[in-house]
């Protein structure tokens, strides 16, 4: 058949736009949970005082993991295409059932078991539990909406009935007279008290380890941007990328020993020249320079962006200035002054930004030069605000941090904006420098990581005598990040995982390949029961009584963070780490709200904002992932 | 024909209740040959090859695999059979990459005891390959199967379908939400499938698709039998005519060349 040969293929490639680096990066669904939970971070760090110490870190870490296990479990599940309303109940009623199993008989009428015996059984209990929930969706063909609505009032009924029929109260305990409580209280509520371990080497750890992690975060990007070298690597390059690193951490050095403004300026210019040398030694050695670099002539539709964007930045700094207060009292409704001027900040700052990197995106056509230019500019508004906040503020915590923070930013944004007209970017693929970039990603995150664990275990000898308050992180904090880190493995590399994806997109088609549908539903409702079962065991051991009450409600809390961190309502689509950062977001609005000094009713006012602000997104993510490659 | 085919069917009947799905349907399929089953909506089409691919079982009448006969209890029996079906609407997810829609609910897979995960770099290099061996150059096997066109689904399927041992091929109206360009990579799919030695059952409602790749025709009308044709006993006009009930579509045809609507060639195959 001759006839049908004719038609091939066409080739594909040429109706695929490339993207930027960016554009690559921004498609992970969990990206947009993670820039919610910086700006949320930032926001109640500015408008709260015990935001951004390690006691406030340890409150939010605390109130996160508890709903963050949960929220991970719950992601799962709704990748999978279902929900479980009975989840938060569940959480309550593991916690109680464990008590009431390890009570003696005679006290309260409980089981009297060892914990040895109770919380395994307890376990099984809590599976059995899910695996009705599975069983009874897959046989009913009813929404897990209806099912597990049913499982949730059963559970708050047998909570409440049982607690009052055995001991005639609404809550149960205590935990701490049954048999083998030592042994399980070390595995799930141990804690570990910050302001006994000392480590004066703390802060020098946390700064190597978090410029460090920065510097190969930029480095990544870098490969991921720009076109390697046609030609040879040139090793010139390497010796000015070494003279220039060493520059750079002299300033660095320069930084962090003169406390004013004259050796502050000082260091963040040696600090400039070193980075600059430095990156345009790495570009050289490894990037394709550019030939043509276009004018310098800005098109009128760009110059009106940039007068729109440099007016709103005006409006940002004078907000900065006029109310400046370290008085946290200075009420100005519903806002304490700093939290005013913390929210002009960032709407002004964020808005004149974002036009003026319109502006930027829109001068490329006209070349690199006129491009760069509007970078530059944007790097030095970014420094001029940096030492703003640093000569006016009041407040130490902005003069110090944000004056760091702001510094590095606008380093970053100057050195990216000089070698963008120096250096090609790349506009085809390579999997090779991305792969690399992917790897160097990973390690600055590890090693950002490891720098903040040092930072928040450890106290110094200065601290202790400033009597700063204690932090204490407990095994729940260990449980939620080694459920996290398990749930993302299962979910991307595992046949389980694979196929939760595949129920929860298209259920018909994965029975019609041989995928076990039904066992698969049944095993996720039994991973959030048995997560459930989790969360129990960390209330009863640290709470010594749960309440008849306690999780009821919650449930909503975990679709909210799971939704936050990027999963469809809908099934199909998103990740385990999405509901963990969901999870830190909720957990900071529940404990800002109170830091900030506002009545800690407002907390559903802020999930509700949260929640309608991802529901919106969770559109524009599905169409970006049915549209774009992962 | 005194030799055992590969797949036989023979006086196949399906009933709902008191409804006639199917009557006295006979057939057969031969490897490295397609076989296409032709018909209008509601000629029974779907029920037949829902029977085929085990989805329900017929009422009456027997299929024989090699001369043996056989029953296909659920989909999965007639898959452990070497009968693979590629549905209208696709047995694939749309959000999942290529590769994990390659080799979904048949994943390679590493390691141990409850310890096991997918061989990421194994299992995309194979769709990879498996795509190639179809002429398909997939740029990343981690696109999401939604950003295909509808023809490199259909291959997807199909080039899923071949490595997974298939013999039989059926192969649900693959073309029928397709516009032409594509309905001719589809075409050329299957022809490629038939030679490399698999039997295809290609199930259309339209004969100028059919005609050119077929070597059998089963020709169905209001759940019976029209016939069951080789290639060079028919023509395409007839089969076109067959289809429809004969007279009714001629009456029609003489009517719309009247009007000077159509023209005979319209019907005929293009080159």
């Amino acid at each position: 058949m001759s006839d049908t040969t004719a038609t091939a293929a066409p080739p594909s490639d040429e109706r695929l736009a490339y993207r930027g680096v960016f554009q690559r990066l921004f498609i992970r669904p969990e990206i947009g949970a993670m820039i919610g939970a910086v700006g949320i971070w930032v926001f109640f760090w500015a408008v709260s005082i015990p935001f951004g110490t390690a006691n406030g870190a340890s409150g939010i870490l605390d109130t996160a993991s508890i709903l963050g296990i949960m929220a991970v479990a719950v992601s799962v599940l709704m990748v999978g295409g279902e929900f479980d309303l009975s989840s938060g109940a569940n959480t309550g009623a593991m916690g109680m059932l464990v008590i009431l199993l390890s009570k003696e008989a005679g006290e309260f009428g409980g089981a009297g078991l060892t914990l040895w015996v109770a919380v395994p059984l307890s376990l099984v209990v809590a599976l059995g539990i899910g695996f009705f929930n599975g069983w009874m969706v897959e046989r009913t063909k009813l929404p897990s909406f209806i099912v597990t609505l049913g499982t949730f009032f059963v559970l708050r009924g047998a909570k409440l009935g049982f607690s009052k029929l055995i001991v005639d109260q609404i809550q149960v305990g205590d935990i701490r007279d049954a048999h083998g409580y030592d042994f399980w209280y070390a595995i799930f509520a141990s804690e570990w008290d910050r302001t006994t371990h000392q480590l004066e080497a703390r802060d020098a750890i946390y700064t190597v380890a978090v410029l460090g992690g920065i510097a190969l975060i930029v480095l990544a990007l870098y490969e991921m941007q720009f076109e390697r070298r046609r030609d040879a690597m040139k090793s010139a390059g390497m010796i000015e990328f070494a003279i220039g690193l060493g520059v750079t951490v002299a300033g660095i050095v320069t930084l962090h020993v003169t406390d004013d403004i004259a050796g502050n300026v000082l260091g963040a210019a040696i600090i400039a020249v070193g980075s600059l040398v430095g990156l345009h030694g790495y570009a050289t050695w490894r990037f394709e320079p550019i030939h043509d670099r276009g004018s310098l002539v800005l098109a009128p539709d760009v110059l009106r962006l940039i007068g729109i964007g440099v007016g709103s930045l005006v409006l940002a700094y004078l907000a900065a200035i006029i109310w400046d207060s370290d008085n946290a009292d200075n009420f100005f409704f519903p806002f304490t002054y700093q939290g005013f001027r913390a929210t002009l900040m960032m709407v002004f700052g964020g808005a004149g930004f974002t036009v003026l990197a319109v502006a930027a995106n829109r001068a490329r056509r006209d070349g690199h030069l006129a491009r760069s230019a509007i970078g530059l500019l944007m790097g030095l508004l970014t420094a001029v605000v940096a030492f703003v906040v640093r000569a006016q503020s009041e407040s130490v915590k902005f003069r110090a941090e944000a004056f760091s923070v702001l510094l590095a930013i606008a380093l970053m944004i100057v050195v990216w904006a000089v070698l963008g007209s120096l250096f090609e970017e790349r506009i085809r693929t390579n999997a090779r420098a991305d792969k690399l970039g992917g790897r160097l990603i990973a390690g600055g995150l590890v090693m950002i990581a490891i720098g903040m664990f040092f930072k928040l275990m450890f106290t110094i000898q200065a601290e202790i005598d400033a009597d700063i308050a204690p932090a204490k992180f407990s095994m729940r904090n260990f449980w939620f990040i080694v459920f996290t880190v398990v749930m993302v493995w299962v979910l991307g590399n595992t046949r389980f995982g694979s196929w939760t994806f595949a129920v929860g997109g298209n259920k018909e088609a994965a029975r019609q390949v041989g995928v076990p549908a039904a066992r698969t539903k049944t095993q996720l409702f039994m991973l959030v029961s048995g997560a459930a079962w989790l969360v129990g065991m960390l209330l009863a051991f640290r709470l010594n009584t749960i309440q008849a009450n306690t999780g009821n409600g919650l449930e909503f809390d975990y679709i909210i963070a799971a939704v936050v961190g990027g999963t469809l309502l809908t099934g199909g689509y998103g990740t385990a780490l999405g509901g963990a950062i969901g999870a830190l977001i909720v957990a900071m609005g529940t404990l800002g709200i109170p830091f900030a000094r506002w009545n800690s009713d407002w907390r559903f006012l802020f999930l509700g904002v949260i929640l309608l602000l991802a529901v919106v997104a969770n559109r524009s993510i599905r169409t970006r992932a049915e549209s774009l490659r992962r | 024909m005194a030799e055992s085919h590969l797949l036989e069917l023979d006086d196949i009947s399906k009933y709902y209740g008191n409804i006639i799905a199917l009557k006295g349907v006979s057939t057969s399929v031969n490897a490295g040959e397609v076989t296409c089953v032709l018909g209008d909506n509601g000629a029974g089409k779907s029920t037949f090859i829902k029977t085929l691919a085990g989805v329900h079982q017929q009422s009456e009448g027997t299929i024989r695999m090699n001369g043996e006969e056989v029953t296909f209890d659920s989909p999965r029996d007639a898959l452990d059979h070497g009968i693979a079906t590629v549905y209208q609407d696709l047995a694939m997810v749309p959000l999942m990459s290529v590769w994990r829609n390659f080799f979904l609910g048949a994943e390679p897979t590493k390691g141990f005891g409850p310890f096991t995960w997918i061989d990421k770099a194994k299992a995309k290099q194979i769709a990879k390959d498996e795509m190639a061996k179809m002429g398909i150059d997939i740029r990343d096997t981690e696109q999401p199967v939604g950003t295909l066109s509808g023809g490199e689904r259909q291959s997807v399927a199909i080039a899923r379908a071949g490595y997974f041992g298939a013999k039989v091929l059926i192969l649900d109206e693959p073309t029928s939400a397709l516009g032409v360009k594509q309905s001719g990579v589809v075409l050329k799919r299957i022809v490629e499938a038939r030679n490399a030695g698999l039997a295809v059952i290609f199930i259309t409602h339209n004969p100028r698709h059919a005609y050119p790749v077929g070597n059998r025709f089963l020709i169905l009308n209001r759940g019976h039998s029209m016939g069951s044709f080789a290639k060079h006993e028919i023509s395409i006009d007839e089969l076109t005519q067959l289809m429809a009930g004969g007279a009714e579509l001629q009456a029609l045809e003489h009517e719309l060349e009247a009007a000077g609507t159509i023209s005979h060639d319209d019907l005929t195959t293009p080159d």
